[in-house]
């Protein structure tokens, strides 16, 4: 992306959330309580905030905190919303639209600010009781991180550039920890030494440890160019250095120097900039016009001496007579052939791609989705109209309607670790913005996944990944006191699992105080404080709107919002997601998705009137239910299936549409699911077998109902249900707590 | 239907040279009453094709039916106006509506117990709708209209259609909020 596209999408973004604001507001002029509203001014203001740090807008980022900052005290009802109080906040909706415009129209982010609307900000923040506001001020964090940025140069990269050619000349750069580690580098000089001449050392500081409270006494900021001359090979030089291999960065360059910067030249060129090999030569600088020129002339002289015909097969390739004529060595003009080479077949290989426009990709898929259902149409009238000879014609016609699907939509799967990588840049400016220490590590980046469904949930990602660096990471010095490894470690996951993917993000933080959420969530009035609630059900609060333990709000993230907007957003993709975490162990959030939103594999059952679609990938078996095999305790039902506890639930009685004609005798089935790493079962009436699910969405009508997925419209042109089997076993759960508490009553 | 639009147009004739403001409105029966509604939300009606119940839903979602490849929400208006559930019959309707919630339209389905013609009415025939007396929710009711001396009640679609209304599901989904994670219903 480039960075005006991402520009043109932040504008976007920030249009869109000006726009919820500005409704949000007027909600609130007739209904100053209103919650969600509040919420929705809060969130304008805190996601604007976020994307504006993320693009270096500090502007913005300083008079959406202080607005931010407000908000969350109105919210919390320190600050009263005052109908005055509204009408400012009005006037920082519009003033965030110029500011934005301004700044992003402007060439280079740091451009002053025009000195009008800077004035007009600080009157608007003065109104708003900016001197009793809260927060830390992001200016100290954000630029002290741009003048690192200026003060770190890679300058030692070119500085030793090797000069006289019978030297080895070996570059040396000692990591931060490398004393910490036990590593002395003054021992490796030593050995080195005595394998032949220092020629001469040079010793560099890196350029952070001379900024103020930068240096830390126990890190290394060395740097060494060595001189060495000695009858050695490379293999015995680099084993110099094998124990320093973790803690530093080496390179080592040979005394022929010419040479070797000639392979390294011609391996670094560009594919399509590999013409000629005479002009690959040329460019890099091996060869001079004139001996190339000389070169082509004793080829095109040969040439001329053979018949016509065999001039091509006859012709001497130009390396050869630059050779011979000593213009240059053979590794050198091996080398430029290789890369000739390598170039020619890479262009083959990207010949193989075609890009495409995901609209037309989506709308393929729409259409194929209507294929699905029209051929199981077909399906159903041949069955009816009993004509046998169909039947083969039929088969073949739904065989290959399922491979032109799973092709299709195989064709809009993306690795989800293009989409990871981009994380590594926010954990990088995040860490130099709090001081901290923290590496990522990405594992899993293969797995597929759909486009749309990665797009959607980038966003979710963001806001965990930011909570595990800001909230979850201890600084180094905490770390340190607590006996851990002072480099923090974001892990994210990403692996298939039964028809979903599983993404999991763990960090090796400070972890949940169970005991503190439980504490807010009574302040928040969200429980009561005689509610018995098990650990996993107090973690789950942290999902709740409004619910945050970090005391202090920070520029990056905080005040928990962002968890309820993540549970919201992954919810909409029907996924779920769960939390686990130790008090100072660190903390992982699991995130379970579906692999596409489109179209699925499902099983068709039949309960009561109606009929019911369950995601094949979650049918583990079906089994026949026998009249006596269920137990019912108090209000719970059980089986034992091979010796296994089994919940279940009977569907017909969960949505109370039992079918008042069927025989009461009549046997029903047991279909086994599972999810995430429970089973269960449902019961139903009968099993009509597996078909292929287009997914209709149910609008908005349903967006609160759960246990149902969305719609599917099946061949005879009726619409069955696709069950969502995690948020039933959480409904039948939560009756059973209601039955429960009911019978703990009486 | 298009026989019927054009009678009545005839017949409606005479108003609308007593008047220059001049409204369209379906009028229906639910429960042997007669109702109006605006035409400018009425989308299309057909005949009632099989609908499917959605499960833990109150009983005034009918369920959703299959419209042309499109799964449409279905509201039973007998049972959204308090008259109980509309019992299915040869005549019954369901009358497509369109209902726009900020930039996105839905359609949604109203089933009725009859389609019975369309009407014009007169500005100076709309009155305000009575403040009590109706068996019907006031906020559901837009106006009265006056059509051959009785009054007809013309329904407020955005309130007796109120996405955000119908969306909160309240019946089962409340008590089954476990947890106490969903602060927000």
């Amino acid at each position: 992306m480039s960075l005006d596209s991402a520009r043109q999408a932040f504008l976007a973004e920030v249009a869109e959330l000006l726009q919820s604001m500005e409704d949000a507001l007027l909600a609130l002029e007739d209904d100053p309580e209103d919650a969600e509203s509040l919420n929705a001014v809060f969130r304008a203001m805190h996601t604007i905030k976020g994307t504006g740090g993320v693009f270096g807008y500090d502007s913005i980022v300083d008079f959406t905190h202080t607005v931010e900052t407000l908000m969350d005290r109105v919210r919390s009802g320190q600050v009263p919303l005052t109908r005055p109080l509204i009408a400012t906040l009005f006037e920082c909706r519009d003033h965030t639209a110029r500011l934005v415009d301004t700044i992003v129209a402007a060439s280079t982010p740091d451009e002053p600010l025009d000195p009008e609307l800077a004035r007009a900000g600080e009157a608007l923040l003065a109104r708003l009781g900016h001197s009793g506001g809260a927060g830390v001020s992001p200016e100290s964090a954000s630029g002290s991180a741009a003048d690192a940025n200026a003060a770190s140069p890679s300058a030692s990269d070119t500085k030793y550039l090797p000069v006289v050619s019978d030297l080895w000349m070996i570059t040396l750069r000692f990591k931060r920890d490398t004393f910490r580690d036990g590593i002395d580098p003054l021992s490796f000089l030593r050995y080195l030494g005595s394998l032949g001449e220092l020629v001469h050392v040079t010793t560099q500081l890196d350029p952070e440890a001379l900024r103020e409270d930068g240096f830390d006494a126990e890190s290394c900021y060395l740097e060494f160019g060595l001189g060495f001359r000695g009858e050695v090979d490379k293999p015995t030089i680099a084993g110099v250095f094998e124990f320093a291999d973790q803690d530093c960065e080496i390179r080592i360059l040979e005394p022929d120097t010419a040479q070797s910067k000639y392979l390294d030249l011609l391996a670094a060129v560009p594919d399509d900039q590999v013409g000629w090999i005479g002009d690959l030569l040329l460019r890099i600088g091996a060869l001079t016009q004139g001996e190339l020129d000389r070169a082509l002339e004793t080829q095109a002289a040969e040439s001329s001496d053979v018949g016509e015909g065999e001039s091509e097969t006859r012709k001497r390739r130009v390396g050869e007579i630059l050779v011979e004529q000593g213009s240059i060595k053979p590794a050198v003009v091996e080398q430029a052939a290789r890369t000739q080479e390598a170039a020619r077949t890479r262009r083959q290989e990207e010949a193989h791609f075609i890009r495409v426009d995901a609209q037309r990709l989506g709308h393929l898929i729409d259409l194929i989705g209507e294929l699905v259902t029209s051929s199981a149409a077909i399906r159903v009238l041949v069955k009816r109209a009993g004509v046998e000879d169909m039947n083969e014609v039929i088969d073949g016609v739904e065989y290959l309607v399922s491979e032109i699907r799973d092709n299709a939509l195989q064709l809009r799967m993306v690795p989800i670790g293009d989409s990871l990588s981009r994380f590594k840049r926010v954990v990088r400016d995040t860490c130099r913005e709090l001081g901290k220490e923290i590496e990522l590590v990405i594992t899993g980046g293969e797995t597929e996944l759909d486009k749309t469904v990665v797009e959607k949930m980038i966003d979710p990602l963001t806001h965990l990944i930011r909570n595990a660096v800001d909230h979850g990471i201890e600084t180094p010095e905490v770390r340190r006191s607590r006996g851990k490894p002072a480099q923090g470690r974001v892990h994210i996951n990403a692996y298939h699992d039964s028809g979903h993917i599983v993404v999991e993000i763990a960090d090796d933080g400070a972890g949940l105080d169970a005991e503190r959420i439980r504490a807010k969530a009574e302040a928040a009035g969200l429980v009561k404080p005689d509610d018995v609630l098990t650990r996993e059900e107090t973690l789950r609060l942290i999902f709740a709107p409004g619910l945050s333990t970090k005391e202090q709000a920070t520029n990056l993230s905080g005040r928990g919002v962002g968890m309820d907007v993540v549970r919201r957003n992954i919810e909409a993709l029907r996924g779920t997601v769960e939390l686990d975490s130790r008090l100072g162990e660190g903390t992982q959030v699991t995130i379970v998705l579906p692999l596409t939103l489109a179209i699925i594999d499902g099983f068709l059952v039949g309960a009561g009137a109606d009929q019911y679609v369950i995601p094949l990938s979650q049918v583990a078996e079906c089994v026949e239910m026998g009249a006596a095999s269920g137990v019912k305790r108090h209000g719970e039902h059980y089986i034992n299936l091979r010796g296994e506890v089994l919940p279940f639930i009977r569907l017909t009685e969960l949505f109370e549409n039992a079918d008042p004609e069927r025989r009461a005798g009549r046997r029903e089935s047991l279909v086994v699911v599972r999810f995430g790493h429970h089973k269960m079962g449902l019961v139903v009436d009968t099993l009509l077998g597996e078909l292929q699910t287009v997914i209709k969405p149910l609008g908005k009508v349903f967006e609160r109902l759960r246990g149902v997925a969305g719609a599917t419209i099946l061949g005879t042109g009726d619409i069955a249900l696709i069950l969502d089997v995690a948020e039933l076993a959480a409904i039948a759960e939560g009756q059973r707590a209601v039955a429960g508490r009911r019978l703990a009553g009486a | 239907m298009g026989e019927l639009v054009l009678s009545n147009r005839a017949s409606a004739a005479t108003h609308t040279e007593t008047s220059d403001e001049v409204t369209q409105y379906l009028t229906f029966a639910v429960s042997d009453e007669r109702l109006a509604m605006s035409i400018d939300a009425v989308k299309e009606i057909i005949e009632t094709p099989a609908v499917t119940r959605v499960p833990m839903t109150p009983d005034y979602i009918r369920g959703v039916i299959n419209l042309r490849g499109s799964v449409v929400p279905v509201i039973d208006l007998g049972a959204r106006l308090g008259r109980g559930p509309i019992i299915l019959t040869k005549r019954s309707c369901i009358v497509l509506v369109e209902v726009h919630v900020g930039d996105e339209a839905h359609v949604l389905g109203m089933l009725v117990d009859e389609v019975k013609n369309i009407l014009e009415i007169a500005a100076e025939d709309i009155k305000p709708p009575p403040e009590f007396g109706s068996e019907i929710r006031t906020d559901f009711i837009e106006a009265m209209g006056r059509v051959d001396d009785v009054f007809v009640i013309i329904l407020s679609v955005d309130h007796v259609l109120s996405m955000q209304e119908l969306a909160a599901l309240r019946r089962l989904s409340q008590e089954t909020a476990s947890g106490g994670s969903d602060g927000e219903s």
